[in-house]
C-alpha cells in the first residue's frame, strides 16, 4: 500500500515507534541510569558537604567519617521507579491538556497534542529525576506552538503561564529538549486523518463515494445502502434516525477521545496516526468503523467466498485480519485510559511521587537556566562539584568565570588598539 | 627502352587472331584484347567498340549466347583464362564471405568456415551445384547486409592503415640511413680536423711536448665518438619505441566493431554478439504512479457543512487555497501507516540494526 509507504518514511515511524518490549525496556534502562546517576550524584554532594564542613572545624582525619557516611547514605536515597515515572509524566501530559485553556483563545489541540508527544519522547529518554517535569513541561508547549505554526510572543506566553516562571525560565531547556527529540519535530497527528474518514464516510452517506481501488465492484449506490443498513452503536442512548447525526456524534466522540486517550497512553509510540482514529471511531461507532475499514479491504463475506475456493492465502484478506487484530488492540490501550481527575486514589499516589521526587532529584542537573546561559561554565562548575568543591564555592566559580567573560568582552583590543589613537600619537611623534 | 608488361605477355602469339573479326595481331601489333567476366571470350579492342557501342548485345562468339555490356569488359590479367575465372570468382565470394576470425567462437569454427568458402568457390569455379550455391551466397547477403558492409569498411580501413604504415616506416629507414650518411660525415670531418688541430699545434709547440700533444689529439677524438655513439643509441631506441606504440595502435583499431547478431545457420560457430538492450524511457516517480492510492479513489469535493462556504468565498480562494489539497491530504493522513504494523516491523528493524542507545540524562 503506497500510503504505508509514505508513513515509513516519516521520522515518527523511523525514530518514535516501539514494539512494546523496546518501549519498557527502554524506559527502565533510562530509569536505572538516571538512578545510579542521581546516588552518585547525592554521594558527592554529601561528600563534599562533609569534607568542607569538617576542613572547616579543622579536623584533618575527615576521610574515614567521609568514606564512613559515604558508604551508608545511597542506600537511604529512594529513587523513583519507571512506573512511577511514568504516572508522573501522565501528570504532567494531563496538565499540558489543562493549561491550553487556560490561553485566550486557548491553544488549539493541535499544539497541545504536539506538546504532549514532545514530552512524552523527552521522557524516553531523560528521567524525571533528572530534569523536573515542571521545567520541561512549558517548555514543551512553547516549542510546539513555534513548530504547529501558532505563533506566540515567548513573553505572552509566559505572563499566562501559571506560577512564576519567567521567560528565560522556559525556554532554558529548549535546546536540551530539542537535542532529546533528536531534533525531529515532527509529530503525526491522527485528527487530520479522522478528518478525512468522515469525510469519506459523508460522501458515501450521499452516495457519490467512488469506490475504493482495492474493491472496484462496489458503486456507490452498494456502498450508501450497506453504510445505512448498518445496526446503530451497542449504546443506543439516543436512537436517531439520520446517518448525518449519527456520523456527526461518532466524530465528536472520536475526537474526544484522540484528544485526551490517545495522547496520554502510549498510542503514538506502539501505532500509527491511521490505526489509532480508526481504533477511537472504532470504539465510538464499531459497526461503522468496521464497515469503513471492510469497504477499502473488501467485505468479509467476499473474502470467505474466495476462501472457500482456496483464496486462504489473499494478501488482502491476510492484511485485513491483521489490520482488524491491530486496530482492536489499539482501541483497547485507548480504552483503558482513565482521566486522574476522576481517581482520588491515583491522585493520592501521585503526591507521594511528588514528595519522593523532592528527595530524589539529581542535584547537578538542577540548574538548568544556568546550563544554557553559560554551558561553558556551568560544566566547569559541575566539574568542580565532583571534584571536592562544595555548592557555595561552585557559585562563586560561576559568578567568577561570568566575570572574566565581562571583562574579555569590554577588552576590544584584541586586534590592536584605535586606529585613529594610534595616528594622533604618530602625529605627536612626528611634532616632536 | 626496355619492353612493356604487355608486350611481354604478348610476346608468344604474335599469330594471335581475333575470333571476332579475325584479324591477326601480325597486321597490327596495337591489338589489344579484352574480356567480359560473363562469358570470359576473348575479342579485340576494336570488336568490343564496334559491338557493344549501341548497347548491350550477345556475345558474338558462336554458341554463346551471353549478353554483354561494354561497360563490364577489361584487360586480362592472367594468361590462363581459368585463373581469371577463379580469381574472379574468388574474389566476388570473398567480398560475401568476409566473416573475421574473431568473429568465431573457436580456431576450429573459423577454420570450418575457411573450408566452407573454399567448397562454395569451387562450386562455382567447377559448376557444380551452382544454382544453389548461388542461391545460399544470395540469401546470405541479403540477410548479413549489414555485417558484410561493416567488415568490408573495416577490411577498407585496416587496408589503408597498413599503407600509411608501410610508407611512414619507408620514410623511417629514409630518414635513419641520411642520419647515419650525415654522421659518417660529420665523423670524418672531425678526424680531418683534429688531425690538422694536432698538426698545427706540433708545428707551433716545441718538440719536447709533441709526445703528449698527439696523445691529448687522440683522446679528444675518442671521447667525441664515445658520446656520439650513446647519443646515436638513445635515439635510436626511441625510435624502435615510436614503431612499437604505432603497430599497437594498428592492432587496436582492428578489434571493435560492430555486427549484427544473425546467425543465419549458413555460418555455424559465430560468436553470439549480446546487444546490449535498449534503454527504457526515464521514469522520474520509480514505478509509482503520481494520484494513485491504495485505500481511496480522491473525489473532486466532498460533503461538508464546513468547508463548502470555502468554495464560495472568494476571499479564500482569491490567495489561491484550494480545496483539492485538503481533500488530498487529509485522506492521505487519514490512511498513511494503516498497514504499517509498528510491532512486527520496529521489531524486525531492530533486529536488523542493533539499536543505538541514546539515553542522554
Amino acid at each position: 500500500m503506497i500510503e504505508d509507504d509514505f508513513y515509513r518514511a516519516s521520522s515518527q515511524f523511523r525514530l518514535w515507534s516501539f514494539t512494546e518490549a523496546s518501549l519498557h525496556s527502554l524506559r527502565s534502562e533510562t530509569n536505572a541510569t538516571a538512578s545510579d546517576r542521581v546516588r552518585a550524584a547525592l554521594r558527592r554532594a554529601r561528600e563534599a558537604r562533609q569534607s568542607t564542613a569538617s576542613s572547616a572545624a579543622g579536623t584533618p582525619s575527615a576521610e574515614d567519617t567521609t568514606t564512613a557516611g559515604g558508604d551508608q547514605q545511597p542506600h537511604n536515597i529512594e529513587c523513583l521507579t519507571a512506573e512511577e515515572e511514568q504516572q508522573l509524566i501522565r501528570y504532567y501530559c494531563e496538565q499540558i491538556i489543562e493549561l491550553g485553556e487556560r490561553y485566550k483563545p486557548p491553544l488549539p489541540t493541535i499544539v497541545r497534542a504536539t506538546a504532549i508527544q514532545y514530552f512524552r519522547r523527552f521522557y524516553l529518554t531523560n528521567s524525571p529525576m533528572a530534569y523536573h517535569p515542571k521545567t520541561i513541561m512549558p517548555c514543551a508547549l512553547f516549542l510546539a506552538t513555534k513548530t504547529d505554526n501558532y505563533y506566540l510572543s515567548l513573553r505572552q506566553f509566559a505572563e499566562t503561564f501559571p506560577g512564576d516562571a519567567t521567560a528565560d525560565d522556559i525556554i532554558a531547556p529548549e535546546f536540551l529538549v530539542m537535542q532529546s527529540l533528536r531534533f525531529t519535530f515532527d509529530v503525526r497527528h491522527p485528527f487530520r486523518g479522522l478528518e478525512g474518514g468522515v469525510m469519506e464516510l459523508q460522501a458515501i452517506a450521499q452516495g457519490i463515494a467512488h469506490p475504493a481501488p482495492h474493491a472496484p465492484q462496489q458503486t456507490p449506490d452498494d456502498l450508501r445502502r450497506d453504510l445505512l443498513a448498518l445496526p446503530s452503536p451497542p449504546p443506543p442512548a439516543v436512537q436517531s434516525s439520520s446517518i448525518t447525526d449519527r456520523l456527526a456524534r461518532a466524530h465528536h466522540n472520536t475526537r474526544e477521545t484522540l484528544k485526551a486517550a490517545a495522547q496520554i497512553t502510549d498510542a503514538y509510540f506502539l501505532y500509527t496516526p491511521a490505526q489509532i482514529w480508526l481504533a477511537a471511531f472504532l470504539i465510538a461507532d464499531r459497526p461503522m468503523a468496521e464497515f469503513y475499514l471492510s469497504s477499502k479491504l473488501g467485505m468479509p463475506g467476499q473474502e470467505e467466498e474466495e476462501q472457500g475456493g482456496g483464496g486462504a492465502g489473499n494478501p488482502l484478506y491476510e492484511l485485513r485480519t491483521k489490520m482488524f487484530a491491530t486496530v482492536n488492540k489499539c482501541a483497547d490501550l485507548l480504552q483503558s485510559y482513565t482521566p486522574l481527575a476522576s481517581d482520588p486514589e491515583q491522585k493520592k499516589n501521585l503526591r507521594a511521587i511528588g514528595k519522593k521526587l523532592y528527595h530524589c532529584q539529581n542535584p547537578e542537573k538542577a540548574n538548568i537556566s544556568g546550563q544554557k546561559r553559560i554551558p561553558a561554565a556551568a560544566a566547569a562548575a559541575a566539574a568542580a562539584v565532583s571534584s571536592g568543591g562544595d555548592p557555595g564555592t561552585s557559585e562563586s566559580e560561576i559568578e567568577r568565570l561570568a566575570k572574566k567573560r565581562k571583562l574579555e568582552g569590554s577588552k576590544k583590543d584584541l586586534f590592536g588598539g584605535d586606529l585613529v589613537m594610534q595616528r594622533t600619537k604618530e602625529n605627536q611623534a612626528d611634532e616632536q | 627502352m626496355p619492353p612493356s608488361r604487355e608486350s611481354i605477355s604478348n610476346r608468344g602469339d604474335d599469330d594471335e587472331v581475333c575470333p571476332v573479326c579475325k584479324s591477326s595481331r601480325y597486321l597490327n601489333p596495337d591489338m589489344r584484347f579484352l574480356i567480359n567476366p560473363e562469358c570470359y571470350h576473348k575479342m579485340c579492342e576494336s570488336c568490343v567498340d564496334r559491338i557493344f557501342s549501341g548497347g548491350p548485345a550477345n556475345c558474338p562468339v558462336a554458341g554463346c549466347h551471353k549478353t554483354l555490356r561494354k561497360a563490364r569488359f577489361r584487360k586480362q590479367t592472367f594468361e590462363d583464362i581459368g585463373v581469371e575465372r577463379e580469381v574472379d570468382i574468388r574474389r566476388r565470394v570473398m567480398q560475401v564471405l568476409n566473416r573475421r576470425e574473431e568473429e568465431f567462437d573457436s580456431k576450429r569454427a573459423y577454420d570450418d568456415f575457411l573450408e566452407q568458402r573454399e567448397e562454395i568457390i569451387a562450386n562455382l569455379v567447377h559448376g557444380t551445384d551452382v544454382a544453389k550455391t548461388e542461391g545460399d551466397l544470395q540469401r546470405y547477403a541479403s540477410e548479413n547486409m549489414r555485417s558484410i558492409r561493416a567488415n568490408q569498411a573495416l577490411e577498407a580501413r585496416e587496408a589503408s592503415s597498413f599503407q600509411e604504415q608501410q610508407t611512414h616506416e619507408q620514410e623511417l629507414a629514409r630518414l635513419r640511413r641520411q642520419a647515419a650518411r650525415e654522421e659518417y660525415e660529420n665523423e670524418r670531418r672531425e678526424i680531418l680536423a683534429g688531425r690538422e688541430d694536432v698538426l698545427s699545434r706540433l708545428a707551433a709547440g716545441k718538440p719536447a711536448d709533441a709526445a703528449t700533444i698527439a696523445r691529448e689529439g687522440h683522446k679528444v677524438l675518442l671521447k667525441k665518438s664515445s658520446a656520439r655513439r650513446s647519443e646515436e643509441e638513445r635515439i635510436r631506441q626511441k625510435q624502435a619505441a615510436l614503431r612499437n606504440s604505432d603497430s599497437r595502435k594498428a592492432g587496436a583499431t582492428a578489434v571493435d566493431r560492430t555486427t549484427e547478431s544473425r546467425d543465419s545457420g549458413f555460418i555455424k560457430g559465430l560468436k553470439r554478439i549480446k546487444t546490449p538492450e535498449p534503454e527504457k524511457p526515464y521514469d522520474p516517480f520509480g514505478g509509482l504512479v503520481p494520484n494513485k492510492r491504495d485505500y481511496y479513489t480522491l473525489r473532486d469535493s466532498y460533503p461538508s457543512s464546513y468547508l463548502d462556504p470555502i468554495r464560495q468565498d472568494t476571499r479564500m480562494q482569491a490567495g489561491g487555497y484550494n480545496l483539492q489539497e485538503y481533500y488530498s491530504r487529509t485522506l492521505m493522513e487519514a490512511f498513511a501507516g494503516l498497514g504499517c504494523f509498528v510491532d512486527e516491523e520496529v521489531a524486525r528493524r531492530d533486529g536488523a540494526i542493533s539499536k543505538p542507545n541514546a539515553t542522554e540524562v
